[in-house]
């Protein structure tokens, strides 16, 4: 269906290939799943597919590719896109009407479809994605995961052979996440639709992919096959396939269900699992008065009172993940602690005093604040002068003159792992590294807690790791940590104590274990595997083994 | 976020496009002709009615599209700049509230009731205006708004149409970085704090015009590449627009008349045939065509009435009452009952809207 023959490709200005010498077959209706660490080419190659590289991007091609007996190249995105369908990563930047039924048309229309066949195309589309009591709403009305299932609509509506989505859940929460994919599948199963969606969090699409293409990052050329024998060959993987691979399970297993039949026969014959290691235990000995404390909050945004008198403790030298469904009140509780929003009733306490009345620049000396989206943060030509301009704008170093940071900062930087990069333009990093270079510039002030918002959206499993490790620092030296996040292996791995959220209460808190293996939601791969054990990371249970 | 869903205006209380172009074409050609306050309340009142019935009883107006300024904000503003300018710039009129000293450039002089009152209803007029604009832009869909532009011209109608789209969404990212900047230490002072917000808004701005950029192109939208229109679709355009403008002047400039109109009429024809020619180059269909119904036909006529009474020299009308002037000493002005009237054809919109829901 699709072939690549020696494909090379660079960007524009680019000193390396982005692709370089790939030959790949790929099948017809089978959905594959693209992996590959970040920066490993895994959009260039996906943009190969309908020709928006080069036709788009500019930069240089060479090789062939034929998709069906058209080659991209030479026929150009605008007949491309009634053969290939390209999804992208924000469903919010690819609209260009602003109702669903008129979005799904617009390319019809412009395509000159008579009217009659668009009416019943536009239907088909509808029904094909569960859209048709949406048809008639404004898009600035969808949840994420129903405005992505319009942007597939969109593309599907010209009929294309193949689907071709670029990370299309990583803005998404778990649930509309959900959603989506099983979308895809009911395409793939019952349209015989060819699917290729390159995908970070593997444990979402692994249960329904045919196949894995791996990109590795070196340029070697890439491994395409069955998932379970790509996934014996890499690293990326899942919890359950990591606890399948170090335990020996044959065949590996890919859904809960298949890892239950391994782990129910383990649990037969050492029931006498050791509870996870109390990590609570030791902090408890520490101090005891919280570092920040949120007594009764009650908390309105645009007019509507999301908070309902909460109450919430974090403690010096512990993290908690707050968690719970979109908008039920996660973001507003961490803007009302750095002060961005006001409780209209009760009080916030910051080392025992009450943060009313202080300014937002006062407060966030002392808890640093990460928003959701990192851009918003960084404008400044290198990493360096972002640290010098939050210590600037705190009056800790004079009017930027070039002068070089102090010795601790740049310590920071190399804490952060981002020493060789001081240097560079913040927006041309990779998604984790510009989280890193954020987190630097709001956590150069030396503050005493640290406020996450959805830190793990868009990451891949690397740069995921680096960062519960450099949390892991942190809490280590005393900093009080909440992370807000819907990525419930990383709460597992993190967290002391879990708060779950719900329309605007805190509805049940306490240890992971007790929190999260209960939750049939909430439960990370391996409480799934081991219910009533405890466990909540492969790192718990090999502990065991 | 608005959780509410949209009412679907589809179907009960829509309007077609066409329909509404006539409407404001009308509400701009009555504003534009006279100051006669008496016509300027009533056409104002009118534009009011509509947009009353528009947002409280039928809730077809977007309230995601954001409007700069609120009309009546807008009015407010206006309306008291417009007077004070007046009446500080023109010196004429019998009625002297103040003599500002001789001395001073430009508005030093007498400062007149007259000139005041004259600068404020021109302030109304463009209330009128722009409220008639913002109306007929929350009114209507995106997509029908794009269908008012000649089918050669869709891709720029498009273009434009995603742009108006980008304020609330430039609006929304500006308030993000204003609370990132904040959390930074940074306190809004003076201008060289400024660019901590303008530059994450202006790179953030173009990445996403270059992902909307690809994503079109992805979808087939080809843009500007297709320049077909031929040599002479382009000639007998440029011939067509001259023609117009020469006819006016002979009508106007020079008294003649019959020449005048024979030409602009002339240039109009070339014009529309040039459009037509260069669209069926485009092909394009359409999804769902808005119906034109009785409705559409009321909102038309009562258009093409009002307009005709406050543009044409219609025979036995006595058009003087149009055209108040307050200088030198002001008086009452005149009223025609049959131009009075004619400004009821700006209310079948109003009607329209209204109708469903009392049924």
């Amino acid at each position: 269906m699709i072939h690549f023959r020696h494909v090379s490709y660079t960007y524009p200005n680019a000193a390396r290939p982005a692709l370089s010498d790939i030959s790949l077959d790929l099948p017809e209706g089978e959905l594959i799943l693209v992996v590959g660490p970040s920066g490993a080419g895994k959009s260039t190659l996906l943009r190969c597919i309908n020709g928006l590289a080069p036709h788009f991007s500019g930069g240089s091609l060479a090789g062939s590719i034929r998709v069906g007996n058209l080659d991209p190249v030479q026929a150009a995105p605008q007949v491309m896109s009634h053969h290939v369908g390209f999804v992208f990563q924000d469903p919010e930047a690819q609209f260009v009407m602003d109702r669903v039924e008129d979005e799904i048309a617009f390319a019809l229309e412009n395509a000159a479809i008579p009217p009659e066949e668009m009416r019943v195309r536009v239907e088909e589309t509808l029904d094909l994605l569960d859209l048709t009591p949406l048809r008639d709403r404004a898009l600035s009305t969808l949840s994420g995961g129903e405005r992505q299932r319009v942007a597939i609509a969109a593309v599907l509506a010209l009929r294309p052979e193949v689907l071709v989505l670029d990370e299309p859940t990583s803005q998404l929460d778990p649930k509309s996440a959900e959603d989506v994919l099983s979308a895809l599948v009911r395409l793939n199963t019952d349209l015989g639709l060819t699917i290729l969606v390159a995908e970070h969090r593997l444990e979402r699409v692994l249960p329904y992919a045919d196949k894995i293409l791996y990109l590795p990052a070196d340029g070697s050329s890439p491994l395409l096959d069955e998932p379970r024998a790509v996934l014996a060959q890499i690293d990326l993987a899942p919890p359950l396939v990591r606890l399948g691979k170090a335990l020996g399970w044959e065949p590996l297993p890919l859904t809960i269900k298949e890892g239950l039949r391994h782990s129910r026969r383990r649990a037969g014959n050492g029931r006498a699992a050791r509870p996870r290691q109390e990590r609570g235990a030791e902090r408890a000995a520490g101090a005891r008065t919280p570092f920040l404390a949120a007594r009764d909050v009650a908390a309105a945004y645009g007019g509507t009172e999301v908070l309902h008198g909460l109450s919430l403790d974090v403690y010096p030298g512990e993290i908690v993940a707050l968690m719970g469904r979109n908008g039920s009140g996660k973001t507003t509780l961490l803007k009302c602690m750095v002060g961005l929003v006001r409780p209209v009733r009760g009080d916030i306490r910051m080392d025992g005093r009450s943060i009313a009345g202080r300014d937002v620049a006062d407060i966030c000396r002392q808890v640093a604040y990460l928003p959701q989206d990192p851009n918003s943060l960084l404008f400044a030509e290198t990493v360096a002068e972002e640290l010098a301009i939050t210590l600037h704008n705190h009056g800790l170093m004079a009017r930027r003159s070039g002068q070089a940071l102090p010795d601790d900062t740049r310590e920071l930087l190399h804490t952060l792992g981002m020493a060789q990069h001081a240097e560079s333009y913040p927006r041309d990093l990779s998604a984790g590294e510009r989280q890193r270079a954020a987190l630097a510039a709001i956590t150069v002030t030396r503050p005493r807690a640290l406020l996450l918002d959805e830190p793990t959206r868009g990451l891949d499993y690397a740069a995921k790791r680096q960062l519960a490790n450099l949390l892991k620092g942190w809490r280590a030296a005393g900093m009080a940590i909440m992370v807000v996040t819907h990525d419930v292996e990383m709460a597992a791995e993190i967290a002391d104590r879990v708060a779950l959220m719900s329309q605007g209460e805190v509805i049940a808190q306490g240890e992971p274990a007790q929190v999260l293996g209960a939750s049939p939601l909430f439960a990370p791969q391996v409480a799934k595997l081991f219910p009533d054990s405890g466990w909540l990371t492969v790192e718990d249970a090999l502990q065991t083994a | 976020m608005n959780p509410a869903t949209q009412p679907a205006a589809r179907g009960d209380a829509s309007i077609h496009a066409g329909a509404w172009a006539m409407w404001l074409a009308a509400v701009v050609a009555a504003l534009a002709v006279g100051r006669n306050p008496i016509y300027l309340a009533l056409i104002l009142a009118w534009i009011a009615a509509t947009w009353v019935a528009a947002k409280y009883v039928a809730g077809a107006l977007d309230a995601e599209r954001a409007v700069p300024l609120s009309p009546l904000h807008f009015g407010l503003f206006v309306v008291s700049v417009s007077a004070l300018f007046n009446g500080l710039m023109v010196h004429v009129g019998d009625a002297v509230l103040v003599r500002l000293p001789d001395a001073l450039p430009l508005i030093g002089g007498p400062v007149t009731l007259e000139a005041l009152l004259y600068g404020a209803l021109n302030g109304l007029a463009l209330t009128g205006l722009y409220a008639a604009f913002i109306l007929v832009n929350q009114a209507l869909p995106v997509r029908e708004m794009v269908r008012l532009a000649p089918r050669a011209y869709y891709s720029i109608a498009v273009v434009v149409s995603i742009a108006a789209a980008f304020v609330p969404t430039t609006l929304r990212q500006y308030r993000q970085i204003r609370e990132a900047q904040a959390v930074r230490g940074q306190r809004v002072q003076g201008l060289r704090s400024w660019l901590p917000l303008l530059l994450p808004l202006l790179t953030g701005g173009l990445e996403r015009a270059l992902q909307l950029a690809e994503a079109m192109t992805a979808r087939g939208f080809a843009g500007a590449s297709t320049p077909t229109h031929d040599v002479w679709t382009q000639v007998s355009l440029i011939a067509g627009i001259a023609l117009a403008a020469a006819g006016l002047l002979l009508r106007l400039v020079w008294g003649m008349s019959a020449l005048g109109l024979a030409t602009a009429l002339v240039g109009a024809a070339l014009v529309a045939g040039a459009v037509w020619a260069a669209g069926r180059r485009h092909p394009q269909t359409v999804y769902r065509p808005a119906p034109w119904r009785m409705r559409e036909w009321a909102v038309a006529g009562g258009a093409v009435l009002t307009a005709a009474f406050f543009v044409l020299p219609l025979p036995g009308l006595d058009r003087s009452s149009l055209f108040f002037y307050p200088y030198p000493s002001l008086t009452p002005p005149g009223f025609s009952l049959w131009i009075g009237m004619s400004t009821w054809g700006l209310l079948p919109p109003a009607l329209a809207m209204v109708g469903p829901a009392l049924r």
